[in-house]
């Protein structure tokens, strides 16, 4: 049970943690206060505790699909506020704007990711002969993970701010992918977007169980086995996303030029 | 714009229509029945029902399903249309016992 409980909670916690050592690192690199991020962690843990409690009757809602939909919007949710803090880069007044979308996009993660360990540990609370096991692989999961972002962060920062800010925005692109992509197979399991037949089957050269697998699927979303409209939907995120990036990009080298 | 309204409608039809109904129960952190047969091309609503006071997460990567079936409680995932084989399954908080497999014939 130790491993199977560092596995699961390593995996969430790597998750979360990319996209937030991300996102504290283009705070550090655009001089913006940090403190909204304890706003963050407040507002994603209570939101996560919510939908946690309250797991069960969500789950049922909408014919029993309602956990796919909560958790596709909350995909959608981030992917927004992530082209919001693309966007607003390109412009030195709308530091509000940026700090809002961070607010937005670090709770969303913190929700999706955190309901499953809250759900998964409360699942062992009074199970005696397990209960142990579970939350000492759950730590020191946790820990690994933590770890990694920490790493991180420090490796995006060790750049100058320039090329700091290109690699973040370059994360932050594949990462919206993998938001849109995350969402639409929700959609397709909820029956709300139609199954279609798969485009190709990759897991010959990447299974996605491996550890390879599971780090692609945090960074880009990988799906072995892509349905059309998530490929479509996918490129068009990428296209999306990187102009609005090429577009800060070129203002803030503007701004430090003068 | 019109046909995207086209696309759109088509697949909203679609995915109503009604799909058959499978029974799944997890008891013991197993599945039950841990093999599940379904025709070729067919849309199927798997209806899971977690009898343990633990939650359990069906997982698939074959058949690209995730989902998180709280203690005591069900939940409701669509699979297919499928191809003919065998698509494996499992409970990924208790993947030592909690295993199946779908086989589509």
């Amino acid at each position: 049970m130790l491993i199977n409980s560092f596995i699961i909670i390593l995996r969430e916690v790597f998750e979360a943690a990319l996209i937030v050592s991300v996102l504290l690192a283009l705070c550090q690199i655009l001089q913006l206060p940090r403190r909204y991020f304890l706003l963050s962690f407040m507002l994603g843990s209570i939101l996560a505790i919510v939908y946690a409690i309250n797991i069960s009757s969500i789950s049922m809602l909408f014919e029993g699909v309602g956990q796919e939909i909560i958790n596709a919007s909350l995909h959608f949710t981030s992917f927004i506020c992530l082209q919001i803090l693309i966007f607003s880069i390109a412009s030195s007044s709308s530091s509000k704007m940026i700090l809002w979308a961070i607010v937005g996009s670090f709770s969303a993660a913190f929700v999706r990711e955190g309901f499953e360990i809250i759900i998964y540990i409360l699942g062992f609370v009074g199970i005696e002969h397990l209960f142990d096991s579970v939350v000492a692989g759950s730590f020191i999961g946790a820990g690994v993970g933590f770890s990694i972002g920490v790493f991180f962060y420090y490796f995006i920062v060790s750049f100058n701010p320039l090329n700091g800010l290109r690699l973040g925005l370059f994360v932050l692109i594949l990462v919206s992918g993998a938001m849109i992509i995350q969402a639409l197979q929700l959609l397709i399991q909820a029956d709300i977007i139609i199954s279609q037949v798969p485009l190709w089957n990759s897991s010959g050269w990447v299974r996605e169980s491996s550890v390879t697998g599971q780090i692609l699927y945090a960074l880009l979303g990988y799906e072995s086995t892509p349905s059309p409209i998530q490929v479509i939907a996918y490129s068009a995120s990428l296209l999306f996303s990187s102009t609005l990036a090429i577009k800060s990009l070129n203002a803030y080298k503007m701004r430090i030029k003068e | 714009m019109r046909i995207l309204l086209i696309i759109y409608l088509i697949t909203m039809v679609a995915a109503a229509t009604a799909a058959p109904t499978i029974n799944i129960r997890i008891h013991n952190h197993l599945f039950y029945p841990s093999k599940i047969n379904i025709p070729a091309d067919t849309k199927i609503k798997l209806l899971i029902d977690n009898q343990d006071p633990t939650a359990e997460e069906f997982e698939s990567y074959e058949l690209n399903r995730e989902k998180v079936i709280p203690g005591h409680s069900k939940g409701v995932i669509f699979i297919g249309p499928l191809p003919v084989g065998e698509y494996p399954f499992f409970g990924e908080f208790f993947p030592k016992t909690a295993q199946g497999r779908v086989i589509v014939k």
